[in-house]
């Protein structure tokens, strides 16, 4: 590996980070509004598996949304099939899963999972089938969601349960993270909640509550491409991340745009012998995914079943899904 | 705070690489172009990665 690598995911980590805290404020108000609820309302904790499930059969899938799954009739297969493990959705995925016929009914461990703290992503819950299947769902939220995008969830019947997104504490006593923590166990909450590292999205989010929370084991990815068809309009990867193609931003999908290159690399994935178009945000996605998958306990394995995208390397193993499927059914 | 879960040797983590795997001619971006590319293009929908010296903190902790 290159010291330049390392370097260049350095400072994609501090510019996320600066880009970000620019919306710190509102993060703050989110979590005020939110307060009074979380203590009223459950831990993440509380899903946790039974701890003898560790390192057994305790098997989850986690649902994103990227290309792969048309291209593969991904949620058609997951919906035909009998699988008895935990479905896990990244909120983006939600709608669509649950309109594939992937319903808590008919797969009862099903949890959505949002970090996000923008009201933006209020478009994941505004749906009549999320209303139909809400009661039976878990959600799994960020203490810093903005209250909107829980309320139309709880609206919904779906069943919140907390955790805090790690960003500052390594601050110490006066980080965010630290004081909102003790504002929560100042009632309920003794012990406090569990505190996630988001990767920086809610597909890799809903990879640490699966091993970290859930306690599942394979977990296994599909949708998760973090990245783009090379065949597909790239204006769909700048809508992947919650942003319509404008006037003011069309100039860096256009390829006569000198920087074309560089925002948007190729990247061969060798496990499903396919090419990914990677934007700058994808890059940054996948290679804290590639990063933290590479540290993670030994017992856990995770098994990339998307069959596309930018998602490979180290302690990943790759599967078609179908045969994903056949050989972890339960 | 307290992990209860089997511990890695996460001192021994590496940071993914990444130009190796890319085909087409093209230089790495400048954390200009970074920020300029997310400000018009990502900045919802996402969030920042945690970083602290204590490594193993980065996968997260059972109760904060």
């Amino acid at each position: 590996m290159s010291n330049n690598s390392t370097s260049f995911q350095n400072k994609m980590d501090e510019s996320m980070k600066k880009i970000h805290t620019q919306t710190f404020d509102n993060w703050i108000q989110n979590f005020a509004i939110n307060l009074e609820n979380i203590w009223n309302e459950s831990s993440a904790k509380e899903l946790e598996s039974e701890n003898n499930q560790k390192q057994k059969n305790n098997s989850a899938i986690i649902i994103g949304r990227g290309p792969s799954i048309k291209k593969h009739k991904h949620l058609e297969l997951l919906a035909q099939s009998n699988y008895k493990g935990s479905v896990i959705c990244t909120d983006g995925s939600l709608i669509g899963a649950l309109k594939a016929g992937i319903t808590p009914e008919k797969f009862p461990k099903f949890y959505v999972v949002t970090i996000d703290p923008y009201q933006i992503i209020d478009k994941f819950y505004d749906d009549p089938v999320v209303r139909k299947f809400g009661s039976k769902i878990n959600g799994i939220f960020s203490t810093i969601t903005h209250p909107k995008v829980v309320s139309l969830a709880r609206n919904a019947g779906i069943k919140i349960h907390w955790l805090h997104t790690l960003f500052d504490y390594n601050e110490g006593q006066k980080s965010f993270n630290h004081i909102s923590a003790m504002m929560v166990r100042a009632k309920n909450h003794v012990n406090g909640l569990p505190a996630i590292q988001t990767g920086g999205n809610a597909g890799t989010s809903s990879w640490f509550v699966a091993w970290r929370i859930l306690k599942n084991n394979p977990v296994a990815l599909i949708g998760i491409n973090h990245g783009w068809e090379e065949d597909e309009d790239v204006s769909e990867m700048i809508k992947s991340h919650q942003r319509e193609v404008t006037k003011d931003n069309i100039e860096i999908i256009k390829k006569d745009n000198p920087k074309y290159k560089n925002y948007f690399k190729k990247i061969h994935n060798p496990d499903f012998n396919c090419e990914a178009i990677v934007d700058p945000l994808y890059q940054f996605y996948r290679m804290a995914l590639l990063e933290f998958i590479s540290r993670s306990p030994s017992w856990l394995t995770t098994i990339n079943a998307t069959e596309g995208g930018s998602i490979f390397g180290k302690r990943i193993k790759p599967m078609k899904f179908v045969d994903f499927l056949t050989n972890y059914h339960r | 705070m307290k992990t209860n879960f089997k511990k890695t040797d996460s001192t021994q983590y590496k940071k993914y690489t990444e130009y190796n795997e890319v085909k087409n001619d093209s230089s790495e971006l400048t954390q200009k172009e970074f920020e300029e590319f997310i400000i018009k293009s990502g900045a919802k929908g996402s969030f920042m990665v945690y970083r602290t010296e204590k490594k193993e903190e980065e996968l997260g902790l059972d109760e904060l």
